[in-house]
């Protein structure tokens, strides 16, 4: 039976509702790093070819590896640009007063947000022609840019519900005061609701953005040549080794968090700060 | 059963609108398997990201430092990482170490499958999330109701039980919905270490027939309904759980 | 604004995708472009493949040069891969496919395959010394590891029974079999012999008979009797003169029954 003693604060956390917020320092990056390639060392231990071998290829192929990885980069810029338009543009319909644009946009939401998107990739791989005729002009389409579309939908479709969400969360009053004020419904959302609710869209939309980076692998499966693809050829230049194998991802897995740890630390900053 | 066939058979030959899956008895059969696959791997999945979450938010509280950290490390490792990646270091990489068995034919096999390391990477990967999410729900519940808890002599663990979780997961109901159906979402991915699910004998059946918009309009339905499925049994217990001057 | 933003979507969507001008005859077309886009693959020795310096080489290619000579115009090459290379015939990006193309009825109703088909090439399974397999029928049941979209992975799996187990690339596939994940590699047997006759596949072979499938076919757009016509009597001259048994011998592969055969057929 535990007797309540009223502790100093700082002793107190651990036993409170209130737990302790989620920090990480540099050096759990670092001893993530040693886990990551500490895997292939054990195995080395067990009686393998010496440990440099795995690493001497890292090294040797890493400039390849960065350009994969900087298509990766490439393809989720362009999804969150082309993705947060589109998605303002359905966000605005979503919360329009004409039932039939409002229908017809929460379709498309549902439609985009429930479906899986390794298989809108594929839909896009298989169903986007090779090349657009406008006119008179002709538009190639590689497959890094049907990749960009097929994954720009999903993200239109979370960046409507973001939107829709954030000027839900303005209390009506603002609308009411406005529109007293003889603002147009118009005039309302863009000058006084959506200024208000832009700074709560920033983290969900920066989440998304981590989201849609380590998704952006999985145009690898639908053919692209980006990272995961090219530790693939890889792995098959290098003789297909299963002392490889662990280092190889692992190495793929460092890249990843590298880039994204930062946008996820930085969105709790923002989190924070916009609650406080 | 014979009529649904015959009828995709005759829409074939008139217009080439090709469901084979219907009329074809062996790309109908693969198909519903993986069907079957699919709920499996979704159910598998949900209930293990479940028991992740739930221990891991119970970890987070710990008085041992040591173990905060490790759930801290492995919530950011698992977030920031892409899961195919995070299946082919399993699949591969991982398994690469585990011991393995021979077959009748003299051949060494894993221990561990492909299904079971998806199980396991997508539980892992999704058990991230929740471990968040219920971290969000617990932070919901009043100080005062802990205090209230311990001073009637709950340990933590029994606090955790009976009083946190309870009310946590009726605040955070909401976002593991969401969570719940990425993962279902998720699970294509295990397509990529070849476990024949949904996605796998589709593409299958696609290559052998060239049907893909056919095939790819039966996956979007099928998607539809099995999330809409998950969706409406979660609110369902969401009002089952609704307990009266909690949350808004 | 909302009347603006209807205006607009409906100018884009008007200037929207236009289907390629029909060709009525193609063969005057190449010759008048000089040149002829030939569709050919890069990942598959010994049939189209990359040189170091990133050449495309191998038997199909240099037909498509032999081709584009009689035709007098310059060859262009387009990498293709099976999932993409009937698309890319079809709107215009290749004129011709020569790209380990089997001659199915179901192309054979998208496209204009030419007759007579040029090669043969079987498929079989790359098994680990270690094991002891003699047999097509001892498969039932087991696991195979194959790449996706290969076109013989169902009828392996429906005539003998066998497990397919299938990655999108060479890569994971061969990964998978040096884990112990399935008993055999599922792929052409020509590409097979290189993969075992290279120091780290040494502890692998080939012992069962390769099958025979569907011989390969050049690919046209349909509609083109004129294109065809020519395109035949070339194939036919390829197996008259021996060209592409002299081709099997300058890249290593295995001399097929298939190509011998014809060549004795059209002396």
């Amino acid at each position: 039976m535990r007797v309540f003693l009223e502790l100093p604060p700082t002793l107190h956390r651990a036993s409170t509702g209130s737990l302790p917020a989620l920090r990480l320092a540099p050096w759990h990056g670092a001893a993530i790093l040693l886990i990551i390639l500490a895997t292939p060392l054990y195995g080395y231990a067990a009686g393998g070819p010496a440990p440099s071998s795995a690493l001497a290829v890292l090294v040797r192929w890493t400039p390849l590896l960065l350009r994969g990885f900087g298509l990766n980069i490439l393809i989720s810029f362009m999804s969150m640009a082309i993705g947060t338009l589109l998605g303002a543009g359905l966000g605005i319909a979503l919360i329009s007063e004409r039932i039939a644009l409002r229908a017809t946009a929460w379709s498309i939401t549902q439609f985009f947000r429930n479906a899986p998107w390794l298989i809108l990739l594929f839909f896009m791989m298989y169903l986007l022609p090779y090349s657009l005729h406008l006119g008179g002009l002709t538009l190639a389409l590689p497959d890094w840019l049907k990749a960009v579309i097929g994954l720009a939908l999903p993200v239109m479709a979370n960046i409507a519900e973001i939107l829709r969400g954030a000027v839900q969360s303005i209390p009506p009053s603002q609308w009411e005061a406005a529109e007293s004020l003889g603002f147009t419904r118009s005039q309302q959302l863009w000058l006084i609701i959506i200024p208000q609710g832009f700074r709560r869209m920033i983290p969900p939309w920066m989440n998304l953005y981590a989201i849609l980076t380590t998704s952006t692998t999985l145009a690898s499966i639908v053919g692209v040549n980006e990272v995961v693809t090219l530790a693939g050829q890889v792995l098959g230049a290098e003789g297909g080794g299963p002392d490889l194998l662990a280092p190889l991802y692992g190495y793929v897995l460092l890249l990843f968090f590298i880039y994204t740890y930062p946008i996820s630390w930085a969105t709790r900053w923002l989190e924070r700060r916009n609650a406080s | 059963m014979g009529n649904i066939a015959a009828w995709f058979s005759h829409l074939n030959d008139t217009t080439g609108i090709n469901f084979t899956i219907f009329y074809d008895p062996f790309d109908g059969s693969r198909f519903l398997n993986g069907f079957w696959l699919t709920l499996e791997l979704s159910a598998i999945s949900i209930i293990g990201s479940l028991l992740v979450g739930i221990a891991g938010a119970f970890a987070q509280g710990a008085t041992f430092a040591p173990l905060r950290w490790m759930v801290a490390a492995y919530i950011q490792l698992f977030r920031n990482t892409p899961p195919l990646v995070q299946i082919f270091f399993f699949y591969f990489g991982v398994s690469a170490f585990l011991p393995s068995v021979k077959n009748s034919l003299g051949m060494s096999q894993p221990l561990v499958g492909g299904l079971a390391w998806a199980c396991i990477s997508l539980s892992l990967f999704a058990g991230a999330f929740n471990i968040e999410i219920f971290r969000s729900g617990m932070e919901a519940i009043p100080a005062a109701t802990i205090e209230a808890a311990e001073s009637l002599g709950f340990t933590r663990a029994k606090t955790y039980i009976h009083v946190v979780l309870p009310l946590a997961l009726r605040v955070c109901l909401p976002a593991l919905t969401n969570n719940l159906v990425n993962l279902v979402k998720t699970t294509t991915l295990a397509y990529a270490v070849a476990v024949p699910e949904l996605l796998y004998v589709s593409n299958q059946i696609w290559s052998d027939s060239d049907n893909v918009p056919e095939m790819m309009l039966v996956l979007f339905i099928i998607y539809m309904v099995l999330v809409g499925f998950l969706v409406f049994a979660m609110h369902r217990w969401e009002r089952w759980l609704r307990v009266p001057g909690l949350g808004t | 604004m909302i009347r603006r933003t209807l205006a607009v979507l409906g100018l884009a969507a008007s200037l929207a995708l236009t289907a390629t001008a029909a060709r009525a005859d193609e063969l005057a077309d190449i010759k008048a472009k000089g040149v002829i886009v030939i569709g050919i693959k890069a990942d598959y020795p010994p049939f189209g493949f990359l040189s170091p310096s990133g050449d495309n080489i191998g038997i199909e290619p240099d037909l498509g040069r032999d081709l584009a000579q009689r035709l007098g115009v310059k060859a262009q090459f387009v990498v293709v891969v099976g999932s993409n290379r009937i698309q890319f015939l079809n709107q215009g990006k290749i004129d011709i496919i020569i790209a380990t193309m089997s001659d199915t009825p179901e192309r054979e109703k998208i496209i204009d395959i030419v007759h007579p088909d040029y090669y043969a090439s079987g498929f079989n399974l790359m098994l680990a010394k270690t094991v002891n397999v003699t047999s097509w029928a001892q498969l039932k049941g087991q696991p195979i590891c194959g790449i996706q979209s290969s076109y013989y992975n169902k009828e392996v799996a429906e005539k003998y029974g066998a497990e397919i187990v299938a990655f999108t690339g060479t890569a994971e596939a061969l990964a998978a079999l040096r884990q112990g994940r399935c008993n055999g590699f599922l792929y052409d047997d020509t590409a097979i012999e290189g993969k075992i006759s290279t120091p780290e596949w040494a502890g692998y072979g080939m012992p069962l008979a390769s099958q025979d499938d569907k011989p390969w076919g050049v690919g046209i757009k349909q509609g083109e009797p004129g294109f065809d016509a020519f395109l035949s009597k070339t194939i036919i001259d390829w197996d008259k003169t021996g060209l592409i048994i002299a081709l099997e011998k300058k890249y290593g592969a295995k001399p097929s029954v298939f190509a011998a055969a014809a060549h004795k057929q059209y002396q």
